[in-house]
């Protein structure tokens, strides 16, 4: 049963680290806790339903679109939302994210309803649901192995865009010091709408993958998820992207484990204590950089 | 100037509340509390079907005194502290005679002290939780909260005897919501079938909106039961099927009233196939007045009756029928429907004979359906 539930928690976890990228990506820059940022997951999982019934594409593709559309959304929501409020203090911003997070769920409402609705089964293949592999009296299934490939593999492409390629070292730039970047000559509107457009698609893939694995979608699913993501993110240290990684696994083993063996009831309460434990000893999450404030 | 503005905004706002004011006067308010919007607006999508059917009827026939009525539709989304708002404004809306609503337990709980502080005459077609009884009484021993429904305490019981002698299942595992209604239904159905000798294995608790059971499930599949009995609603009970599927979990499933919609096919697919649950109202029982009843719906709403609707049908008829009677006044509306306290002047609707006792509470047989080929069905065995 052990090994069953690390699966459950595992499998769990890698959605939570892509989202937290998301969350963490963003507050590096430009120091904003995007709260909109579960709404453009749940709003990936309704575009991908969308592209199937009504265009009829395969899955392949429309996750690929699916990304494409919501960096797009990303993006739009930081010229529009965000931008305007760069010198503003950084509580306006905040509150202007919460406000577009109200939005896009009352959007999704209108354009699809508010009940919850299933994935579009016949768009995937069958072998999906079946056993792939069993380790112990574990059985992982298809659908669980391919979260966990196309998870690890955008945590690598991410990893890779943002320590090798020029834009990512324009991010980790910027996240030092916006203003000496931004005198470096680096195009800093550009960068941060690069980020937007990074995180909102990785946050896409999570919310595809979230709709498929639970068949269910609702305008409403953005919130709770969003709201785990974000602890993962300060769990791993916000302003990390390794950590959001490390945040998300280490928060769904925690509550996997914590529904398994303690109580279900409390089973959020025990995932945030376990980051409220962490943050305790270590105040910047597991990863995240000791910052001294200057007088 | 500022102050010129404002007198003019006030102006132009007493006359529209003034050119709106005839209108009111020839027609008859009452009010729909449910959840419109949220994971459960389906369900109030059933209410609205019902209480719309009964109002379009009577309005068709020249209304209530030559009083058309007219619905206010308040979303509560089922949630306790929305409730709460909906019922103050309710209450304070001296023009709304009665509410029918809510839909949800803990929704209902939340919204009654209202209505018990302003003398409102609520009737309630949807919410089974035993705890309502206790506080459908003003300070002055007035009844003003009525339910068309059975209460959880008796369902779960029945069922409990259902899984026992039709099923014939011995190892239970027990998943409940963490609310009024969850937790009053698990609580009856545990006791009845720890009487019975069934083997309750495990319970498992969730909160409402959560989409992750396999930590759960997954701890009592290891306890092998042979049936999964699922205390709440039809969102995340489908998912709960769905997991325990997954995980190769082949159980006969079991839930009660909150379970009965079709978006609990469509969610759960394959998965909800074997799933038996408790109704207060089926179609393929249905007689007389009934069955012209599910005619005109399907008719009009190009659907089947589920019972939601036809107990809302019934509660906005008992509503509507006390307003006839008894005036447009909430007190009188009260001790009408108060009166309906027997078999013999008994309110003839179409999901059953409807009186109330003393705590507002009716009761009504039970009735079991079954998920089969993808629809709900009458299960071929029904109990008494």
């Amino acid at each position: 049963m052990f090994e069953q539930q690390l699966i459950n928690g595992l499998t769990l976890g890698m959605i939570y680290a892509l989202i937290a990228v998301g969350y963490t990506m963003v507050y590096g820059v430009i120091q904003l806790i995007n709260f909109a940022h579960g709404e453009i997951f749940m709003l990936a999982a309704f575009l991908a339903v969308t592209f199937i019934t009504v265009f009829g594409l395969p899955i392949y593709i429309v996750i690929i679109m699916t990304m494409g559309c919501c960096a797009l959304i990303g993006v739009l929501l930081d010229i529009f939302a965000y931008r305007p409020l760069r010198q503003s203090p950084r509580l306006a911003a905040l509150i202007t994210a919460i406000g577009m997070s109200i939005f896009l769920q009352n959007l999704a409402m209108i354009i699809w309803g508010s009940r919850p609705k299933p994935f579009v089964q016949s768009a995937l293949p069958p072998f999906l649901r079946t056993t792939a592999l069993t380790v112990g009296d574990a059985s992982i299934s298809w659908l669980q192995l391919f979260i966990f490939g196309i998870a690890s593999l955008l945590m690598i492409i991410l990893f890779l865009i943002i320590n090798k390629t020029r834009v990512g070292t324009a991010m980790r730039a910027l996240s030092q010091n916006r203003t000496s970047a931004a005198l470096m000559g680096i195009n800093v509107n550009r960068v941060i709408s690069f980020t937007f457009a990074l995180g909102s698609s990785m946050g896409a893939v999570a919310g595809i993958m979230v709709a498929i694995y639970y068949n269910t979608l609702y305008p409403t699913m953005g919130y709770v998820a969003g709201v785990k993501a974000f602890a993962a993110a300060v769990l791993g240290g916000i302003g990390s992207v390794p950590g959001a990684m490390i945040g998300g696994i280490v928060l769904g083993i925690a509550e996997a484990l914590g529904a398994g063996y303690i109580s279900s009831l409390y089973r959020d309460g025990i995932a945030y204590a376990v980051m409220i434990a962490v943050i305790i000893f270590r105040p910047s999450g597991i990863l995240g950089k000791s910052t001294l404030e200057k007088v | 100037m500022i102050g010129k503005t404002w007198l003019k905004a006030v102006a132009a706002c007493l006359l529209v509340l003034f050119l709106s004011t005839p209108a009111l006067a020839d027609t008859i308010r009452i009010a729909v509390a449910s959840p419109f919007t949220g994971a459960l607006a389906g369900y109030g999508d059933n209410v609205k079907a019902g209480v719309t059917l009964k109002v379009e009827e009577i309005n068709a026939q020249g209304g209530i005194n030559g009083k058309q009525i007219r619905v206010e539709w308040m979303d509560e989304q089922c949630e306790p502290r929305e409730a709460a708002t909906v019922s103050s404004r309710i209450a304070q809306n001296r023009n709304i005679v009665g509410v029918v609503g809510h839909l949800c337990s803990s929704a209902h709980l939340a919204a009654l002290p209202q209505y018990l502080r302003h003398g409102v005459p609520v009737v309630a077609p949807t919410t089974t939780a035993v705890s309502i009884s206790e506080q459908s009484k003003d300070r002055d021993g007035k009844t003003w909260a009525f339910r068309v429904v059975y209460r959880d305490d008796y369902q779960g019981e029945f069922l409990a005897q259902y899984v026992n002698e039709v099923l014939e299942l011995k190892n239970i595992a027990v998943f409940y919501e963490n609310n009024d209604y969850g937790i009053g239904l698990k609580d009856a159905f545990v006791n009845k079938a720890s009487k019975l000798g069934l083997n309750i294995v495990g319970q498992e608790a969730y909160v409402s909106g959560a989409s992750d059971f396999n930590p759960q499930l997954t701890r009592l599949r290891g306890r092998n039961p042979d049936g999964l009995f699922i205390s709440g609603y039809y969102p995340e009970g489908a998912l709960i099927a769905g997991q325990a599927d997954n995980l190769g979990m082949k159980v006969a499933k079991f839930g009660a009233d909150g379970f009965d919609n079709v978006d609990y096919i469509s969610l759960a697919g394959s998965a909800a196939e074997n799933t038996y649950l408790t109704v207060p109202f089926l179609a393929d029982a249905a007689e007389g007045d009934a069955k012209e009843f599910l005619e005109n719906f399907r008719n009009r709403f190009n659907r089947e009756v589920d019972w939601m609707s036809a107990n809302a049908y019934d509660a906005a008829g008992i509503l509507l029928q006390a307003i006839a009677e008894a005036g447009e006044d909430r007190e009188k509306v009260r001790e009408y429907i108060a009166g309906i306290n027997s078999p013999e002047n008994a309110y003839q609707g179409i999901a059953g004979l409807t009186y109330f006792n003393d705590k507002g509470d009716t009761l009504k047989p039970a009735f079991v359906k079954k998920v089969k080929d993808g629809q709900f069905v009458a299960a071929p065995v029904q109990m008494d």
